[in-house]
């Protein structure tokens, strides 16, 4: 019965994933809607990094001894100079290693 | 294979092993909460191996493990599952002309991870670039199945990892992927935007919040394209 349910579960995360790559579904994408749809990868990317930075055991930790900060504070600063996916990573990282061991 | 796609699919895999790494945590804190909760070894791994969500997985579990009824959880599965609508609609220009097996293999393959090294603007056009998200989003399903192993066979002899701060990882590469691409105002206001909304959604403990937050994002990028279009 265990294995019946993970298989239907398996069947909602694969149809949630695959519908809108199916040719046949019937959906035409107007102009405009492509043009929000260019949004969704900043936009979803955003919304899941900025939390994780800003958020801890549900509430808003915005305090200066918040590694997350630092290090996020970073990353974007490289991200912005630099373009590359290692510096940004690389960089980030190191700061907020030395931050969580600071405090 | 020529020399071609095998360094499409490295790349794949050495693009996604920051995002790999950092899911370990989660996949053995799953492996060993379903081990917790009396599930089998065998249906632990299937978690992983098909439904391959990381909190779908960890949420359903627990319902599955305290009776809830079928309806509930698959309705929960759906509400958590349901961003990726949103992954689907913004690639269909460029899978669905796809042969059925690519859409079905890279369909499957479609998580956060995947659609976040998505983002070139030739993605998925012709056959290497297809080898390299096969890698990556293959690469990462490895992975994903092999921390749950990790979680199955030694959860509970290992501490929490979830504290680490592993998920920093996770944060530094969507930053990589996100500022090089911010190039107008319009991108800059639907981060913000997005961003602002998933937090305050995040402290409500909103199950739909991170696809309210995208679509709150999204739609202010637009309206300012718009706006800066007609002015």
């Amino acid at each position: 019965m265990t294995f019946v349910t993970i298989v239907l579960l398996a069947c909602v995360t694969f149809t949630t994933r695959y519908l809108f790559l199916e040719g046949r579904l019937p959906v035409r994408l107007s102009s405009n809607f492509k043009q929000f749809l260019s949004f969704s990868g900043p936009a979803v990317l955003s919304a899941i990094f900025v939390p994780i930075l800003l958020v801890h055991d549900n509430q808003l930790d915005l305090s200066l001894q918040n590694p997350y900060l630092w290090g996020g504070a970073m990353a974007v600063a490289a991200g912005y100079r630099t373009g590359s996916v290692y510096w940004t990573v690389g960089l980030g990282t190191l700061v907020f290693v030395l931050v969580g061991y600071v405090f | 294979m020529t020399k071609g796609v095998q360094t499409a699919l490295r790349k794949g895999v050495v693009d996604m092993l920051p995002l790999s790494f950092a899911v370990l945590p989660w996949g053995i804190l799953f492996g060993s909460i379903a081990v917790q909760r009396g599930f089998s070894w065998f249906e632990a791994q299937m978690f992983s191996a098909l439904i391959f969500g990381g909190a779908v997985q960890i949420v359903t579990v627990e319902l599955i493990a305290d009776n809830v009824s079928l309806l509930t959880i698959l309705f929960t599965a759906f509400v958590i599952s349901s961003r990726h609508f949103l992954y689907g609609l913004s690639l269909r220009e460029r899978l669905s002309p796809q042969p059925l097996k690519w859409r079905l293999g890279l369909g499957f393959l479609l998580t956060d991870e995947l659609f976040a090294v998505s983002g070139h603007r030739r993605a998925y056009q012709g056959r290497l670039r297809l080898f390299y998200a096969l890698a990556a989003g293959g690469s990462f399903y490895l992975a994903w199945n092999l921390w749950t192993f990790i979680g199955i066979v030694a959860g509970a002899s290992l501490p929490d990892l979830t504290d680490l701060g592993l998920d920093f990882a996770i944060a530094a590469t969507f930053i990589a992927l996100v500022i090089p691409s911010i190039k107008t105002l319009a991108t800059l206001v639907a981060c913000l935007a997005g961003a602002t909304a998933a937090v305050v959604f995040q402290l409500w403990q909103f199950e739909l919040g991170l696809v309210c937050a995208a679509l709150i994002g999204m739609s202010a990028g637009y309206v300012v394209s718009k706006m800066r279009g007609a002015a």
